[in-house]
């Protein structure tokens, strides 16, 4: 157990502990209520009639065996529902039910009410629908060829958003440069698995509101999304947002939300649905397929001059949240290299499977996978380290990069100092050999990666956050903001914050659950934003409310403000000899003062982040981070099975709040890595899903991850609360490249689809034996 | 049909259908919540109970097969107001992320320590591999069970 976990600013009180998370007491020990233990009195269950076909036009809905159906209350297809195209991001195709055409198996033609979960599951599988089949497409680039089956006749050619940037001439910078290198990379379709798989509670409201209980990241923004689809104004939609049983991104926006909200209407009574693991999976909203082509220009010194890339997602029926991701997983990787000149094209391409959606890392982790064994693979050729390729093209503290994004603080190069010393890998680097037969090799790998903290363009009229601190009439003090903790422990580092602030012990400190009727407007907890820009807005409450906690305070002790201290870890905040006025005094006596009224601290933050201009020119995000990770690996080369076997990560983060916390974080997202890269992928076979249940989609278990080493260095920035950046999204996204790199350094064969799979692995080691035979 | 069983310690009974999981049992008519349904196949161990002192896989145990049994689930773990030494570890440890996989964990690991009360890291691993956590990676799980395992073994 020999993790580092450094603690920063010895300075800080409660910034830089390795406090446990406020909430786990519940946890562990099961009095935590998440959705699935959430019943409203009166609650009735939803089952969703969904699509048997991949493609096809519905020609009839026939209920009426399923309506005969002791216990079933309600059945709802289209003509229920309001019939708008909307969802929350551009194109809008989202139908709550399919009007006259389904275009996945799983699409949502029907749902049926029900006394129970089993009733409403045996009614949705009477209902009977016939359809006139359609042919259907699955690759996206079968789809974009001319006379391919359309999904939406708006995109005849099946592209649902197309995304390009350019910078310099990179043509030119190609054609002069003294190498260019092309390189092809597939990253496969991914399942979230959250433990808790997706549901909702739905009660609809005499005034013709509607109030949902869910996990969702962005409570605030659904309401927008979902008010679109149901029309009704966003006022009538309150939010409720219980404990995460896992996500990762999968629960952003939900149209079960508003299939729900039409069922409880016309019932008149409240819901539930709650996915079965199969229908999370087969139904649900992975991580896009994506096929990434890069063309670098590159000269002998190492120098990168040009890049030209190509990446096409496959986005499935409809648009979730794929298109950022597709741009994301185009560009988020110019602000990790200086690659002077370049030029990318995105595509978004429909085809007939369930929708996909982001996950953790948003594109960067699938486009890091894809260029970070590139340049391993470059470095080797033109005989420089690899290594060493990185130091010198990525950015540093003070760059602008070619997109105009400012990299205030970088630690990347210390990030790349460190994992070399600590995983002792320049020393293990040795080059490959061919695989004999029947052994167990080792390899060593390491890659980079670049994430942002929070990012500008989540909704285009503003960016920031805003929060309260509030000091209750028995000095109870609370954070209130909008954006929920997803089960990662941000709830945690906002008591830590607050604490550190106003002079108090952290475990005093409660973060209040999201409920959109009462919590601050929030953008949401996505972008790698919770602790750098929520966080920051927290601070700035806390100090809101030390201001009038000092004001009044010295008024209590007839003293100057200017003498006021906060002190004493818990309750005391003024100190002057023996005379104190504890947190409960301040309270009470405010409440007092201002007809019961709580004492309540604002504090709103704007980062000094840009929209982007038309060429997407502008500064994304208040920070950003870094990080680089070493795998080491065994192959078997007789089955092509690869375990990881030890795994090193290093991060800059700036000033870590909780460093177990965010230790937390990086084992999580590694663990998500090494299984992306080796074992996990949905299998769509004819648009049906051949791996919908645990057994089938392995997701790695104890004995599948290594024990893990983290560290983080420090890098000051100004943004965040007292420095902090973020490690979310960054825990994850060099990993999968960490271990593909450590592969090659194994058995000497590079991959360029992941999961590298053991059968993929042992054809193309096959495949490595034979050519060297031959020579 | 009307099953008798004792949860906790504490004779219960429970009207089910014959179809019906001990999950279900406990978590809708005995309202013990804390067992959570994760993949409802056996495969991810966050419904794991002990029945009659060993581990099961609530999900795939029929509630009618447990008249007469003994059953402890994540609730019946703290007493007297005090946590478990799994409990306290895990907390302490931040072993829990999402927390929706922990009942389960932690009531493996409790069978598993009253087996082996001095194990090793390789064979916590081992023994917990039936139990799947999508948040913490493990490593902090394992550091919270061999926590456990020294203040048991301590103070037991």
């Amino acid at each position: 157990m020999a993790d580092k976990e450094l603690t920063v600013s010895q300075a800080f009180r409660s910034v830089g502990q390795p406090l446990s998370q406020i909430d786990s007491a519940g946890k562990t020990t099961g009095l935590t209520q998440y959705l699935q233990d959430l019943s409203v009195p009166g609650m009735l269950h939803g089952s969703i009639v969904r699509s048997t076909i991949p493609h096809g036009l519905i020609r009839k809905i026939d209920t009426s065996q399923a309506e005969r159906l002791p216990g079933v209350r309600a059945i709802i297809t289209a003509k229920d529902c309001p019939g708008v195209l909307f969802g929350p991001q551009k194109p809008e195709d989202w139908e709550i039910l399919c009007q006259d055409r389904v275009r996945y198996i799983g699409d949502e033609v029907a749902a049926v009410a029900a006394t129970s979960p089993e009733v409403a599951k045996e009614a949705a599988q009477l209902v009977r629908i016939e359809y006139e089949e359609l042919p259907a497409v699955y690759d996206p680039f079968e789809a974009m060829k001319p006379g391919a089956a359309v999904l939406w006749e708006q995109h005849p050619d099946n592209i649902a958003y197309r995304f390009f940037i350019e910078r310099g001439d990179v043509d030119e910078a190609l054609a002069q440069a003294d190498h260019v290198f092309e390189h092809d990379f597939y990253t496969g379709r991914f399942y979230h698995a959250p433990m808790e798989p997706i549901g909702c509670i739905v009660q609809y409201q005499a005034d013709g509101s509607y109030t949902m209980w869910g996990p969702t990241h962005v409570p605030f923004r659904s309401r927008m999304t979902y008010s679109k689809g149901l029309g009704v104004s966003m006022a009538k939609i309150r939010i409720i947002v219980p404990p995460f049983g896992g996500s990762f991104g999968m629960k952003y926006e939900l149209n079960v939300n508003c299939i729900a909200a039409v069922l409880a209407k016309k019932c008149g009574r409240p819901l539930k649905f709650f996915y079965s693991r199969e229908e999370d999976i087969s139904a649900g909203h992975p991580r896009m397929g994506l096929h990434f082509h890069f063309r670098l220009g590159i000269n002998r010194d190492g120098r990168f001059v040009g890049k030209e890339a190509r990446v096409v997602g496959t986005g499935g029926a409809r648009t979730f949240w794929t298109p950022p991701v597709l741009s994301t997983a185009c560009y988020r990787i110019d602000g990790l290299y200086h690659f002077q000149n370049v030029r990318t094209e995105g595509l978004l391409v429909y085809t007939n499977q369930s929708p996909a959606t982001c996950f953790r890392g948003f594109g960067n982790a699938e486009a890091l996978t894809a260029f970070e064994t590139f340049i391993d693979e470059v470095g080797e050729k033109i005989g420089i380290d690899p290594v060493q390729l990185r130091r010198m093209n990525s950015v540093k503290s003070g760059d602008l990069t070619l997109h105009g994004w400012n990299i205030v603080s970088c630690g990347y190069q210390e990030c790349l100092d460190r994992a070399e010393e600590v995983s002792g890998f320049r020393d293990r680097n040795q080059p490959p050999k061919v695989p004999p037969r029947r052994v167990v090799v080792r390899g060593i790998g390491l890659a980079g990666g670049n994430h942002i903290s929070g990012n500008r363009v989540i909704i285009d009229e503003f960016d920031g956050s805003s929060a309260q601190v509030r000091v209750g009439f028995d000095g109870q003090v609370d954070v209130i903001v909008g954006d929920p903790d997803i089960g990662q422990g941000m709830n945690t580092v906002f008591a830590q914050i607050a604490a550190e602030v106003l002079g108090l012990d952290p475990t005093s400190v409660r973060s209040l659950p999201v409920d959109t009727l009462i919590s601050p407007h929030g953008i949401g907890t996505l972008g790698s934003r919770g602790t750098t820009i929520v966080g920051r807005a927290v601070q700035l409450a806390a100090e809101d409310a030390r201001a009038k906690i000092v004001t009044l305070a010295a008024e209590m002790l007839g003293m100057e403000p200017g003498r006021v201290e906060f002190q004493g870890g818990n309750a005391s905040v003024a100190k002057d000899g023996n005379r104190r006025v504890s947190m409960r005094e301040i309270g009470t006596e405010y409440s007092t003062r201002h007809g019961g009224a709580y004492l309540v601290g604002n504090g709103d933050f704007t980062p000094p982040t840009e929209f982007p201009d038309a060429s997407k020119y502008g500064n994304l995000s208040a920070a950003y981070v870094f990080g680089v990770h070493v795998a080491e690996v065994e192959v078997d080369t007789e089955t092509g099975a690869v375990r990881v076997v030890n795994y090193w990560a290093v991060h800059d983060s700036g000033t870590v709040i909780n460093p177990s916390t965010a230790t937390g974080q990086v084992h999580g997202g590694v663990a998500q890595g090494i299984s992306s890269a080796l074992t996990e992928e949905v299998l769509v076979k004819d648009g049906l899903v051949t791996n919908p249940n645990f057994l089938d989609y392995r997701i790695p278990g104890f004995q599948d991850i290594p024990e893990m080493h983290v560290e983080f260095v420090e890098t000051q920035d100004p943004y965040g609360p007292f420095g902090a950046k973020s490690i979310g999204e960054s825990s994850l996204n060099p990993a999968a490249s960490a271990v593909c790199n450590a592969i090659y350094n194994a058995v000497g064969v590079r991959v360029h689809q992941t999961p590298v799979t053991p059968e993929r692995l042992w054809k193309l080691m096959e495949t490595a034996r034979q050519g060297e035979g031959k020579k | 049909m009307l099953v008798q069983l004792k949860v906790n310690g504490r004779d219960v009974a429970a009207e089910i259908t014959p179809a019906m999981s001990l999950a279900s049992c406990l978590r809708t008519e005995l309202g013990l919540t804390g067992t959570k349904l994760s993949c409802e196949v056996g495969e991810c161990g966050s419904c794991t109970v002990l029945l009659d002192g060993k581990p099961v896989t609530s999900c795939l145990v029929p509630a009618a097969q447990t008249a007469g049994r003994s059953v402890e689930t994540v609730e019946g773990l703290a007493s007297d107001g005090s946590l478990h030494p799994l409990q306290e570890a895990f907390i302490k440890l931040n072993a829990v992320q999402c927390g929706f996989c922990i009942p389960g964990m932690i009531m493996a690991a409790k069978a598993a320590l009253e087996k082996n009360a001095n194990p090793t890291p390789e064979e916590v691993r081992f023994i917990l591999s039936g139990n799947l956590c999508r948040c913490t990676g493990y490593q902090k799980i394992v550091e919270a069970v061999l926590l456990a395992a020294q203040e048991m073994r301590d103070h037991g």
